[in-house]
């Protein structure tokens, strides 16, 4: 954190009004009680019901499958990211937000055209380009995405056939969270830059314990792990000995991912939640910068983190999963 | 031939003191309740129920202007240029312009601390309104300096007024 921002007027000013609704909306999040209610309701129709005095109300409002939920819950995150807009943050704090979905189109029409199958219910709007854009030729994409999608066509056509889809996320992967840490850098805001590097420290933890668990070797980890995080790959690789309880082990004695649950991160069921809790953490400092942006990007990212709650709610109940199930999927709360 | 500073007589200084006293309160408690009005505004668009508990932090560092234009008033009053008499000595209008300097520097900065403050203070209302009391402590906390930035001022122009204007 920097100490102007801490004592600046201009800050304060600046941020002031759209802090000050942040700490009202922050008080309307949901807590524990209600994702215990929406655990325990007996049905969609009461999920729906217990749903439509929130924000996310009108949008669930009439679904009725797994894909209207999706959509209208990706109606109400986008709802949410105009909020980034309404409080006039800088631009490249925006785009930190969207591009991730731009990131996850190209995923889908590469991945399309590799399985050759159609994109369209794959592609999400939530990014910095219509979704429509994403139907094309990838190639023909605005940078940096078109040359990235070049890229990954040559090394394919390169390697006399498709390498695998595997590949695909690892070089798109590799370019967001590159792409991540340039609008964190340009936003100036070193919450930002922390949470972009962050992000790197964790994919690489769920990979290394991936890899562990499936036995791979040490020789095939600078394929799969990304720099630009605290830790450097060659770092990160360092730690690869042992069993995957050993690596958790190390892994959570790391600064940079403290209070991870070690326990829980061998369990490959548990991964992705004990990741995200990680993160979860390092937003709650965020309440500590009484005036700037962090407040309300940690609110973006907790409303981003309550959808993806809700989504694992909703769409399990649909889907005939037991609560007991959904509990160990939702991930901690900001609250 | 009356004796100058940088060209300016005892009455210029007085006066120059009292005005800086006056300007630099204002500049204060401006950005201050600028800084605290739009955390507030920004609760208060959202809980509209809020504005009263809301409206004491807001207009907390607007004392701080008042200070210095008590300060200002005092330099006016106690060395007769109210009354239309310009002849202070040279020293003494230095001294008076020295002594409004404590009040004058103090209130702009509190006033724009005081604002930063109020708008975190804020906060602690907009998650519960029950806390309003508590959360009007911290701004209170930066007004003491103001304040005794206020006294000092005055205890200093009382004293110049005894020792000059007889």
């Amino acid at each position: 954190m920097r100490a102007s921002a801490l004592i600046s007027p201009r800050q304060t000013i600046r941020y002031g009004f759209a802090v000050g609704k942040v700490r009202v909306l922050e008080t309307r999040a949901f807590g524990r009680a209600t994702y215990e209610r929406l655990l325990d309701a007996p049905t969609f129709a009461e999920q729906k019901r217990i749903l439509s005095e929130s924000p996310y109300g009108r949008y669930i409002e009439g679904t009725e499958t797994p894909e209207d939920v999706e959509r209208g819950l990706g109606e109400a995150l986008d709802a949410f990211y105009g909020f980034l807009d309404e409080s006039e943050l800088p631009k490249p704090v925006v785009r930190f937000f969207r591009v991730r979905y731009d990131f996850a189109n190209l995923k889908a029409a590469l991945k399309a055209r590799v399985v050759g199958v159609p994109v369209t219910s794959m592609l999400v709007g939530l990014g910095t380009l219509p979704a429509e854009e994403f139907l094309g030729h990838p190639t023909d994409l605005p940078e940096p995405f078109g040359s990235l999608a070049a890229g990954v066509e040559f090394s394919e056509r390169d390697e006399g056939g498709v390498e695998g889809l595997a590949g695909i996320d690892m070089t798109v992967d590799r370019a967001m969270f590159a792409e991540l840490k340039k609008c964190a850098r340009t936003s100036r805001s070193e919450f930002l830059e922390g949470l972009a590097r962050l992000y790197v420290d964790v994919a690489n933890a769920k990979t290394l314990v991936r890899m562990r668990l499936k036995g791979a070797s040490v020789t095939e980890l600078p394929d799969v792990l990304v720099d630009g995080g605290s830790l450097t790959a060659k770092d990160v690789a360092e730690l690869y000995y042992g069993s995957a309880a050993d690596l958790a082990a190390r892994l959570g004695s790391l600064t940079q991912l403290r209070g991870i649950n070690v326990a829980e991160m061998a369990d490959p069921s548990r991964l992705d939640v004990v990741a995200d809790n990680v993160v979860v953490a390092y937003l709650r400092t965020a309440r500590a910068v009484p005036v700037g942006p962090e407040p309300v990007i940690a609110y973006v990212l907790a409303r981003e983190a309550e959808v993806m709650a809700v989504r694992v709610l909703l769409i399990g109940k649909l889907s005939g999963l037991d609560a007991g199930v959904l509990r160990a999927r939702l991930r901690d709360l900001y609250e | 031939m009356k004796e100058t500073l940088l060209g300016m007589t005892g009455t210029d200084w007085a006066l120059l003191g009292g005005a800086m006293a006056a300007i630099l309160g204002g500049i204060g408690s401006s950005i201050g309740i600028t800084a605290a009005a739009g955390t507030v505004s920004g609760i208060v668009s959202e809980d509209s129920e809020k504005f009263g508990k809301l409206l004491p932090i807001t207009a907390m560092p607007g004392t701080q202007g008042f200070y210095g234009f008590i300060a200002g008033i005092l330099v006016l009053i106690l060395f007769g240029v109210l009354g239309g008499k310009m002849d202070l000595p040279l020293a003494a209008g230095f001294k008076v312009f020295i002594a409004c300097q404590p009040v004058g520097w103090v209130c702009m900065v509190s006033g724009i601390y005081q604002g930063i403050t109020g708008a975190s203070a804020a906060g602690i209302v907009a998650k519960r309104s029950e806390d309003a009391g508590k959360a009007l402590i911290f701004p209170a906390l930066v007004e003491t300096y103001a304040v005794l930035s206020l006294i000092i001022t005055v205890l200093m122009m009382i004293s110049l007024q005894s020792a000059y204007m007889k």
